[in-house]
């Protein structure tokens, strides 16, 4: 044996080395092991920060199209809203736009637009918020909240107020996979503006409060007077143990005067 | 392991090429599957937010 096979440890230097035991072998086999368990854990991180990424921006493109077809098929009707003279709080709501209101309550009717429910799984607004960056172009608002609702767009609970109408509008979204719509949901302060595009045109909210909560808390979704936008996504970021909300009111809009007589 | 699955491979160069890139795209979506199915259990709770 030459001293470079020796160096190297060739065969015959193999054979006698003592390490070369079955106690070796599994320690050598667990390494290894233990590499490829950290390469797949390295690729699992890669694929939901990044590839989910991917798949959610090709999505989007997809789902603009499926909206602006979703705002020429929307069919939208119109309630008329008079501001009771005799009690403010209790404003005349006639559904029937035919409907003529005595001639003392017709100083000050209001239009309330209302659009049909879009179908679930279907995109059908545009939500963009100007102080986030990735949001300032807007990004497709999905009907649900299911897994796969939420993998391609932000999400409408089915159950609350559409955007733009009276009561609470609750969109949801990805915090830290899937495109991250709602990355920075915790740099919005009170008085920041979020703006929702609908069929019927562009509703503007201004942020009034935010708050941590767990995920149970589902009072964040109940009804409220008014009309309000409550988004929310996960916390703290790449975990999923407690959500942070928004909530955001209605100042601006194609309802936002008829909505202040009816509140 | 990856050489050991090379070795085997059967017949000329051309081949064990053409084997490998179709064992690495059936590898990669297989393994995109099993992200997904993982993402869903570790991120996403139940289907609301993640």
């Amino acid at each position: 044996m030459n001293d470079i096979d020796s160096a190297i440890g060739g065969s015959s230097a193999r054979s006698a080395d003592p390490g070369d035991t079955l106690g070796m072998r599994i320690l050598h086999n667990a390494g290894w092991t233990f590499i490829y368990l950290g390469v797949l854990t390295l690729g699992f991180v890669v694929h939901q920060l990044f590839v989910t990424t991917w798949f959610a921006q090709q999505a989007q493109s997809e789902l603009t199209v499926e909206r602006e077809e979703q705002w020429e098929e929307t069919e939208i009707s119109e309630v008329v809203v008079v501001a009771n003279p005799d009690n403010p709080n209790e404003p005349i709501v006639v559904t029937d736009p035919e409907e003529t209101p005595d001639e003392g309550q017709q100083a000050r009717p209001l239009i309330l637009k209302v659009e049909s429910a879009p179908e679930l799984g279907t995109a059908f607004a545009l939500i963009r918020i100007p102080k986030i960056e990735r949001l300032q172009d807007g990004w497709n608002v999905v009907h649900g909240v299911r897994t796969r609702d939420l993998r391609n767009g932000a999400g409408h609970m089915p159950d609350t107020a559409l955007p733009g109408q009276p009561g609470n509008s609750v969109i949801s979204g990805h915090r830290t996979t899937f495109g991250q719509p709602f990355h920075e949901l915790d740099a919005l302060d009170p008085g920041d503006r979020i703006e929702v595009d609908t069929a019927l045109g562009t509703h503007v909210y201004e942020v009034r409060d935010f708050r941590i909560v767990k995920p149970t808390d589902t009072w964040v979704a109940d009804p409220r007077e008014g009309a309000w936008l409550t988004l929310t996504t996960c916390h703290p970021k790449f975990s999923a143990r407690e959500r942070y909300v928004v909530f955001a009111e209605l100042v601006f809009g194609p309802n936002a005067e008829a909505i202040e007589v009816m509140s | 392991m990856i050489t050991r699955i090379w070795r085997l491979l059967p017949g000329p160069l051309w081949a064990r090429i053409v084997q490998a890139a179709i064992l690495v795209a059936v590898f990669l979506v297989a393994l995109s599957f099993f992200y997904d199915w993982l993402g869903k259990v570790i991120i996403d709770q139940g289907g609301t937010v993640g």
